[in-house]
Formats: structure tokens, C-alpha cells, sequence
């Protein structure tokens, strides 16, 4: 069987001051734009926006593509004074962030009460 | 000079040197001997070859450990390396161009190697581009360079359909080809198969056939892959190789509610049999595509035999053969392979043939 | 000897109606009747004169033969024998002759005019011939993309079917014209011929490619020498200059040449060698630009490609590479080894990799390595090289970052002493000679994308047997395995280099990477780079003493 492509799902909720994407698969060197360009859409559509969060508890892999598109998304943000947040990060992404020295750029809330 | 003597003691010096890992000690032989008047050639065939052929099969008898292996044989490709400089191997270019090239997944690259440089010493100027070439980077070589012929080694028979396509693809530019190496099977019957323009035994005979001249494909009529082999229209293969995954998964987790034993095995254990049934599969998938059932009963013969010398029962071929029929019972090539492999494995002979080639 | 009596009035009238010439001659050869149309067709025809005269030789020879075989039957069965019909020309026209005995012996033929059939036949076949022709020599064309082939295939082609000599010639390069010349039946030459296009009329034009029509009624007088090639005996009698249309830039032209024993070049001829040259241009200039290209690319990626290592400053180094597309030969990986500039100095060594893949990420790795490499002069301080290479990275354009590992490598002793630092890219690994695998715990963040940026180093110390490995995640991240979809991961990594134990650098990188690639097997992967640093055995070094120790140096 050949490799199942790489599958990027995500979904968006938004209240007055905060979005919330939740991702879901494999953000890579396929679906990284798309994971940018929604992020944008979130940022331009709600300018009250306070906060961006993105969900990762069920992303399946990351690659260095993939961390480009996060730190796309931190510069984007940091130039409109929105906040952002990887909730609910995998070991691997976690360790992903270790490793790259960039995990202070997306402070992770202690608790994830907003998980669903 | 009693050359003839002479070569096989300094085959087993050779041979110490390179097993106890002592690289200067096995170059200065090989350059002493050069400078003794032995020529080039000679050194390559007669003295080196056979150093690196006894690695192999000491290697496969578990007499040499992995490191020991991959060691000799990265110190034989450095006096390959050094020969190549000594003043008895500079001979200048009279003959055509050819490209020396292992086919895509091959790793082996010294028989290659060996070919390259013995056509040098021949006068042909020679491209040598080394391990696995994908066929993309052979194809776009030869339309920069324009080689008279390409040389193609491969020893793993499950790079058939690999070696298949980048002859084919040599010859759908106007290029020649000649193919060596265990994966073409006895006599290069694969070879034929395959649709080479020639096939060599070993680096002497294919210098001497590039010498005779191999005439170039004709490129009027348009030769396709499927021209070769007809029995590909039956999709047998194509669907076979592309379910791989899910048939060795489909087997594993079969074979696993068969034997209970499986149970306590570690991830690694469970990883080595998922790769053994792979295996397995790659080489039904081979046999479909060349058509050829002894190229699978043999695999298997030779795998019972491996499995009772490391003190494995060889039983556990059966369940998995026989899962893989049931998986495989709406295929009728694949049925009667696995057929034939399966009988053949009842008589089991305990034959020490020559392994077809597999890493293990 | 006439035997006139055996056809009465009555017959010969209705041979005059006959739609045909019909003519019937006795067993000598003589004419004995005829009927107008006959008369008309064979000039001089008429009662008593012999058929040798006044018909053609095919149908005088098919009469004798026609008795001979009359008379023979006679002999034997007395059935007159059934007699085929044969054909030829009768001037400007086509006739079948079919013959028919009378009972004394004699022999009518009844002409039938086939010309229009035998013309359509032959146009038919001639146009068959050219199409398969046509349809060959594209399949042989398009087959190459070497610009020396696909010249010397083109004239072979033309030689062979159009003319009795053909000449390629592309456009001038380096003050040279490229020329393939071949004779029927022969291989084509190549040379580079020193000679102004214009000394041949119609030659300039067709290499600009204007007018787009051949140009014939050349005098063969005219043709300069080097067109003619070695092989070629006899004397010129007609030329043909064609331009090759190439893709919106003309290819080339081609030169045909007949002896003077065949017919000139005609209209219709023209019109095919048109069609070839069509067929021949577009082939031709695929090839060009196939080479062009691949001329600017290797010259682009010269600097781009991995070097060869061996052995620098007495420690082994090997790297490997394999980059992501099955066509490229560069991409977002990179490695590079710096000598220290004396024998005390420690080598820099470099891996790293560039977010992305394919030339893109190549261009941006070149960036990094000019840019490292002009920062050699503080190789000592990792942090700081670091920094002024994440500050000459920062761009706001976008955020594609590369990770990276600097290695300081001093041989001291017996030992390599090794001090890493890592900017954001995967743990170095270490593999004692017992087998057991270490993680070398520097640490630091990405390069390009931050203001400021860390990096903390590491040491650690290679006995004889240790190896370092460095590599890129594009391991780690092959997805493959007997499953199918599995990652290579981390634990099979070190699981790999774990029985890597004791092997030589070389070996070392040779082993991993035929591992990753039987993981993948055909299955799409990232940039693909390791680079393996290990302590050599000194075994030689106490079996050789340092008199014989030979010219051999690595």
C-alpha cells in the first residue's frame, strides 16, 4: 500500500476575543500554508481578536515545514498584539519545540480547561 | 615469476590485512605487487575480487561480524582507490564511453566498482555514478554525456522490477545496455527476460563483451515495458506489490491468533517477523513479475534452510504461506506459486544452495 | 506461313468494339489481326509485321513464351493451357496483357490500361512508406535529448531516406559551426568546422531561420569543401538547404545532396524533407535547451552539491546524502568540513538543514555555508559565529529557518575530542565501541527566524571504535517500514547505530543510509543527510614501524 497522504484537518471556533483552531493529522511541507492562510483569515475576519490558540492534542506529526508555519503564524500575531498558544501539545511536538529552542514563543496555559 | 604462486599468498595476506582492519598494510601489498610487475587487472580479479567475495561468504556463515564486514569493505574500496593511481593503471582512453552504474536501491557498488575499473585499464573512458542511482539521475547523465553503453549491476532478485525499468528507460534513449550481478539469476536468465542487450558473469566477460560491440535498441518501433513480459496484463503483480502493506499486516495479525507464542514477543521481535513476511511478499510480488516460481521456491527453500541453522523451526513458514494463499486465493499466478513454494517446503531438502541474494 | 483463315469477319468486327487494343499474332510472332485501337497504341503494328518490332519487348517475350507453353501442352494432354497475364509499359502508359489461345495455336492479347490503377498504387505506397518513415524517425528523435546524438541521427535519417549525403548544422557557437555529415548507409561524423555560414547559398538564411522554404537550384559548384563528407565517391548533382524549425528559434539547417546519377530533388520530395526537417528541428531543439539548461544547472550547483570527505587531520569523516526528489541532486541538507588552518587547530565540522526541500532550500543552504565559511576565522567561539549567522538570516519576508550542528574536531593522541553545539537541530549521537548510544546534550534555538538567539555546547571524547553521528530528521522521519506507514523514529536510529559499533566512519554512514533506504524502500522522503566522525583504529600504526610505512596516505 503506498503511504496514505498526508491528511490536515482543522476546525475553527471563535468567541469575542479569542479563536480556537483545533488541528487535526499532519502539519508538513503539504499542508503547512493552509494551516498559515486559515490563521490569517482568523486574524483579518475578527480584528477584535485577543487571543489565537491552536489546539494540537490531535495533530499526528510536524515537520520542520510545519514549525516554519507556527512561527509564521507568532510573527503574524505578535504584529497585531494577539496572543498565541499551543494547547494540549503531543510529547513529539513538545520535544519538537525543546529541540528547536523555540518553546518559550508559545506559552502553553498550565491547564487546558478548554479542551473539548 | 611464478605469478600464479605468488597471487595466492598474497590473496591471504590480503585477506589478514583487511580482516584485522589494517588498511596500510593491505594498500602496500597491493601496490607492492604492482610494483613487482604484476599488472593491473590481475590485482583487481585474481587478488582483490576474491578477498572481497570470501568477506561476503564469511560474512554470510556468521564468521565476520557486521563490522568486520562493512570495515573489509570499506578498505577494499580504498585500495581500489589507491590502484586506480599507481603508474600501471594509467592507461589513456582509445575505446568509447561507458556509464558504470548500480541500479536504484542496489548498495553493493564493489563488483561495479570492479567492472569501472577494469574497462579504465581496458581504455574505455568510464562514468562511474556509484550505489543505488535513481533511474532519473542515470537517464539525465546519459543525455549530458551520450555513453556507447551502460553497464548495470544489481544483486537483490527483488530489484528486478527497478533494474527492468531502468533498462528499459536506457534503451528508450538509444542506449545499450549490459546488466551483471546475482539479482539476474543463474546464467543471466533475467537477464533475457528483462530485455538487456547483454549480460556478463563477471567484470572480465562484460569487458570482453563491451569490446565485441553490443549494437544499439532499435528505436524505430517504440519498445514499451509490458512488451517484455505479457503476463503483466493480468494486474496480478501490480495489485500484489501496491496492497503490500496491508497483506503483511493482514498475515502478522493472522499469524498472531495462530501462534500463541507471539504473544510475549517484544516490538522488536514482532518487528522482525513483520519484516520476514515482507519479505516474503517482495518475493512472491518478484516472482509474479517475471514469472518465474523458482525464483520463489528457491527464496523459500533458502529461507527454511537459514531459519534451521539459527535453531528457528521452519514451520512458521507454513502458516504464513498458507495465509497468504488464503489472502491471495482470487490471484491464480500467486495461488500457484504459493502452491509450489509450499510443496516445495513439505519435501524440504535440506540444501545448501546458494542464498538469491537477500540481506538479512 | 500467315494463317489468316482462322478468324472470320464477324470476329474482327466485334474486336473493333472491344473497349481494349486486342492483337492477335501466330506462333512466329506475326501479326495477324489487330483492331483500331491496337493500331493506334503500337505504332507500326498492322497484319504481317512481327510482334519483336513492334511491341514491346515484355509482351513480345510473354508471346514466345505463351506458345512455347501452348505447344508443350500440345504434346502432352492437348488441353490448352491456362496463361497467365502480364503487364508493362506500352509508353507513357501502364497495360495489363492478357492472353487467350485460338485452336490453331495462336495467341490474342487483350490490352487493358491500368495507369491510373499502378499510379494511385505507387502514390499510395510512397506516401505509406514516408508516413511509417515519418512515424520512426520521431520515435528515434525524440528518444534523445544529447545534442550530438540527435544531430548525428538526423543526418543518419536524412541520408539514408531523403538523399545520398545529409548535413546537419546548428547554429554558430564559439565562432564554430557544429556539424554532423553522413553518407547512405554509414555513421555520421562531428565536427566543428571553422567557416562562414554564408559561403553556401541559402545557409545563412535557413540558420535564422527565414525564409522557411528549402532552397533548391544550387549549384553544387558552389558547395564549400567541408560539406562534403570523407565517405561520399561520387560527384554532386543536386543540393537542398532546409532550414530545422526549432521552437521559435531556428535549430539548424539541413544540407541534402544527390550524385549526378539520381534524379534532382522534385517539388513533391521538397515538400517531405519539409516534414522531416520539422520533426528533426523540434527534436534538435529540445535537446539544446535540455543541455542548456542542465549546463546552467550544474554550473549552479556545483557549489551547492555535498563535498567528498575521507580523512582530515588524522580522523575519519564521512558524509552521505540523499536528497528529496528522485531528480535532484540538491536540497534543503547540507554538511561541510573546514581543516583547521594548522595541525593543532581543530576542524570545523557542519550539518544542518533548511526548512523546505528542492533547489529553494539548496539556494538558501548556499547562502549558509558562503556565509559560515567567511565566518571561519572565529570557529572557536560557536555561540558567536552562530549569532552573526542568525542575524545575517533574519528576514521578514518569511520565517524558513535551518538547524544546525557546529562540530569542533581536534585529534589529540589516540583520541578525538569533540566540542558540539547545536542551534535548534536534532541530538548528536555517540556510539561507544561496546555498542551502547549517547546523546550529546547541547542545545540552542532555530537560526533566521529569531531576534536573539541561544546555544549552549557540549564536549565529549572518541576512543578508537566511537563514532559521532550527525544527521538530519529527514531519518528520523522516513516513513516506511514492513507496515508500510511507520516513522523510522529515534529509538530505531540508535537501535541502527548501535550495531554500527566499531566500524569506520565510512561504513558507518554506508550502513545507516542503506538501512533508512530499505525502510523507505520506494516511498517519498525529506532531504536525506548524516555525516559520521570517528577516533581510527591505531592498529596499523603500531603494525607498520615508520620506515616501511608506505606512500599510501588517505
Amino acid at each position: 500500500m503506498t503511504p496514505p497522504p498526508s491528511s490536515f484537518t482543522f476546525t475553527v471556533e471563535v468567541s469575542r476575543s479569542t479563536a480556537h483552531l483545533h488541528l487535526a493529522g499532519d502539519l508538513d511541507y503539504d499542508t503547512g500554508d493552509t494551516l498559515v492562510q486559515e490563521a490569517d483569515r482568523c486574524l483579518t475576519d475578527h480584528p477584535h481578536l485577543r487571543e489565537l490558540r491552536l489546539d494540537c492534542a490531535h495533530l499526528c506529526f510536524c515537520d520542520s515545514v510545519g514549525i516554519s508555519s507556527l512561527l509564521t503564524i507568532h510573527r503574524r500575531t505578535t504584529a497585531r498584539t494577539v496572543r498565541l498558544r499551543l494547547e494540549n501539545s503531543p510529547p513529539f511536538l513538545q520535544r519538537l519545540l525543546d529541540v528547536t529552542g523555540i518553546q518559550q514563543l508559545f506559552a502553553q496555559p498550565q491547564t487546558s480547561q478548554q479542551a473539548e | 615469476m611464478n605469478t600464479t604462486t605468488s597471487t595466492e599468498t598474497r590473496r591471504d595476506l590480503l585477506w589478514a590485512a583487511v580482516t584485522s582492519r589494517d588498511e596500510h598494510r593491505a594498500a602496500d601489498l597491493v601496490l607492492a605487487a604492482l610494483d613487482e610487475g604484476l599488472d593491473a587487472e590481475t590485482a583487481l580479479m585474481d587478488l582483490i575480487a576474491p578477498v572481497q567475495a570470501r568477506v561476503g561468504s564469511e560474512w554470510a556463515v556468521n564468521r565476520l561480524s557486521v563490522a568486520q564486514e562493512h570495515a573489509a569493505s570499506a578498505i577494499t574500496e580504498r585500495i581500489i582507490a589507491a590502484l586506480a593511481h599507481h603508474p600501471a593503471a594509467r592507461v589513456p582512453p582509445t575505446l568509447g564511453r561507458v556509464t558504470v552504474a548500480c541500479v536504484d536501491q542496489e548498495w553493493h557498488s564493489l563488483p561495479a566498482r570492479l567492472l569501472a575499473e577494469v574497462l579504465t585499464l581496458r581504455g574505455w573512458q568510464v562514468d562511474f555514478l556509484g550505489a543505488q542511482v535513481p533511474t532519473p539521475h542515470l537517464i539525465a547523465h546519459l543525455h549530458n554525456i551520450g555513453a556507447d553503453a551502460v553497464a548495470l549491476s544489481s544483486s537483490v532478485p527483488t530489484r528486478l522490477p527497478t533494474a527492468h525499468a531502468a533498462i528499459t528507460a536506457c534503451q528508450a534513449i538509444g542506449v545499450p545496455v549490459l546488466v551483471g550481478g546475482a539479482a539476474f539469476g543463474p546464467g543471466g536468465r533475467y537477464a533475457r527476460l528483462l530485455g538487456a542487450d547483454a549480460w556478463a558473469p563477471d567484470a572480465r566477460a562484460a569487458a570482453h563483451r563491451l569490446a565485441e560491440g553490443i549494437p544499439a535498441p532499435s528505436l524505430a518501433t517504440g519498445r514499451q515495458q509490458i512488451d517484455d513480459l505479457p503476463h503483466l496484463a493480468d494486474q496480478e503483480y501490480t495489485l500484489v506489490a501496491r496492497n503490500r502493506a496491508q497483506l503483511v499486516r493482514e498475515v502478522l495479525t493472522r499469524i498472531e491468533d495462530r501462534l500463541p507464542a507471539m504473544a510475549a514477543y517484544t516490538a522488536q521481535q514482532r518487528e522482525r517477523t513483520a519484516e520476514d513476511i515482507a519479505h516474503i511478499v517482495d518475493f512472491l510480488t518478484v516472482a509474479l513479475y517475471t514469472d518465474d516460481s523458482g525464483l520463489f521456491t528457491t527464496f523459500i527453500t533458502w529461507t527454511a534452510d537459514i531459519l534451521t541453522a539459527r535453531d528457528v523451526p521452519a514451520r512458521s513458514l507454513h502458516p504464513a504461506l498458507e495465509i497468504l494463499a488464503d489472502e491471495l486465493k482470487d490471484f491464480p499466478r500467486s495461488t500457484l506459486l504459493l502452491g509450489q513454494a509450499r510443496s516445495a517446503l513439505e519435501l524440504a531438502p535440506s540444501t545448501t544452495g546458494t542464498p538469491p541474494g537477500v540481506h538479512v | 506461313m500467315a494463317s489468316t483463315k482462322s478468324t472470320s469477319p464477324a470476329q474482327s468486327r466485334l474486336w473493333d468494339l472491344a473497349p481494349y487494343p486486342v492483337i492477335l499474332a501466330d506462333e512466329a510472332g506475326t501479326v495477324a489481326e489487330l483492331n483500331d485501337a491496337a493500331g493506334h497504341l503500337l505504332k507500326g503494328a498492322a497484319p504481317g509485321a512481327n510482334l519483336l518490332d513492334v511491341a514491346p519487348a515484355w509482351l513480345a517475350q510473354a508471346h514466345q513464351e505463351a506458345i512455347l507453353r501452348t505447344r508443350l501442352a500440345a504434346q502432352g494432354t492437348r488441353k490448352p493451357p491456362v496463361l497467365a497475364s502480364v503487364s508493362g509499359r506500352i509508353a507513357a502508359y501502364s497495360f495489363e496483357a492478357h492472353p487467350t489461345v485460338t485452336q490453331d495455336g495462336s495467341v490474342v492479347w487483350w490490352l487493358i490500361d491500368d495507369t491510373d490503377r499502378r499510379l494511385a498504387e505507387e502514390a499510395l505506397a510512397t506516401e505509406r512508406e514516408r508516413t511509417t518513415f515519418l512515424a520512426e524517425a520521431s520515435n528515434v528523435l525524440l528518444a534523445s535529448l544529447n545534442t550530438d546524438r540527435c544531430m548525428a541521427t538526423t543526418a543518419q535519417l536524412a541520408a539514408e531516406y531523403l538523399a545520398d549525403v545529409a548535413i546537419v548544422i546548428t547554429p554558430v557557437s564559439n565562432g564554430k559551426l557544429p556539424v554532423a555529415r553522413a553518407v547512405a548507409g554509414q555513421e555520421a561524423d562531428r565536427a566543428l568546422v571553422v567557416a562562414d555560414p554564408s559561403d553556401l547559398p541559402g545557409l545563412g538564411e535557413a540558420l535564422q531561420g527565414f525564409p522557411p522554404v528549402p532552397s533548391r537550384w544550387i549549384d553544387p559548384a558552389a558547395l564549400p569543401a567541408w560539406v562534403i563528407p570523407q565517405g561520399f565517391g561520387s560527384t554532386i548533382g543536386s543540393v537542398v538547404v532546409t532550414p530545422l524549425p526549432g521552437h521559435g528559434v531556428p535549430a539548424g539547417a539541413l544540407i541534402l545532396l544527390r550524385g549526378t546519377e539520381r534524379a534532382q530533388f522534385n517539388e513533391n520530395e521538397e515538400v517531405f524533407a519539409r516534414l522531416f526537417a520539422a520533426r528533426a528541428g523540434a527534436a534538435l531543439s529540445a535537446a539544446r535547451l535540455y543541455s542548456e539548461q542542465s549546463a546552467i544547472t550544474q554550473t549552479l550547483m556545483r557549489d551547492l552539491l555535498p563535498p567528498s570527505l575521507q580523512r582530515v587531520e588524522g580522523v575519519e569523516i564521512a558524509g552521505g546524502y540523499r536528497p528529496a526528489g528522485e531528480a535532484e541532486r540538491v536540497g534543503g541538507d547540507f554538511y561541510d568540513v573546514h581543516p583547521g588552518s594548522s595541525g593543532q587547530d581543530p576542524s570545523l565540522v557542519i550539518l544542518g538543514d533548511v526548512c523546505g526541500k528542492g533547489l529553494e532550500a539548496a539556494v538558501l543552504t548556499g547562502k549558509i555555508r558562503n556565509t559560515l565559511q567567511a565566518l571561519l576565522p572565529m570557529a572557536d567561539d560557536h555561540q558567536r559565529m552562530l549569532r552573526l549567522l542568525n542575524g545575517a538570516l533574519l528576514t521578514s519576508h518569511h520565517t524558513r529557518f535551518a538547524t544546525l550542528v557546529l562540530a569542533s574536531v581536534r585529534r589529540s593522541e589516540n583520541e578525538v575530542r569533540l566540542r558540539l553545539t547545536s542551534a535548534g537541530h536534532p541530538y548528536p549521537l555517540v556510539v561507544r565501541r561496546d555498542g551502547s548510544v549517547e546523546e550529546v546534550h547541547t542545545h540552542g534555538s532555530l537560526i533566521g527566524v529569531l531576534p536573539a538567539i541561544e546555544a549552549h555546547s557540549a564536549e565529549t571524547v572518541l576512543r578508537p571504535g566511537d563514532t559521532c553521528l550527525l544527521y538530519t530528521d529527514g531519518f528520523t522521519e522516513a516513513r516506511g517500514g514492513p507496515l508500510g506507514d511507520e516513522l523510522f523514529g529515534e529509538e530505531r536510529l540508535r537501535q541502527a547505530l548501535s550495531g554500527c559499533a566499531d566500524m569506520p566512519a565510512g561504513a558507518v554512514v554506508d550502513r545507516i543510509q542503506m538501512l533508512a533506504s530499505q525502510w523507505l524502500r520506494d516511498g517519498p522522503h525529506d532531504d536525506m543527510a548524516l555525516l559520521a566522525i570517528s577516533a581510527p583504529h591505531t592498529n596499523h600504526l603500531s603494525a607498520v614501524d615508520g620506515t616501511t610505512r608506505g606512500r599510501y596516505t588517505a
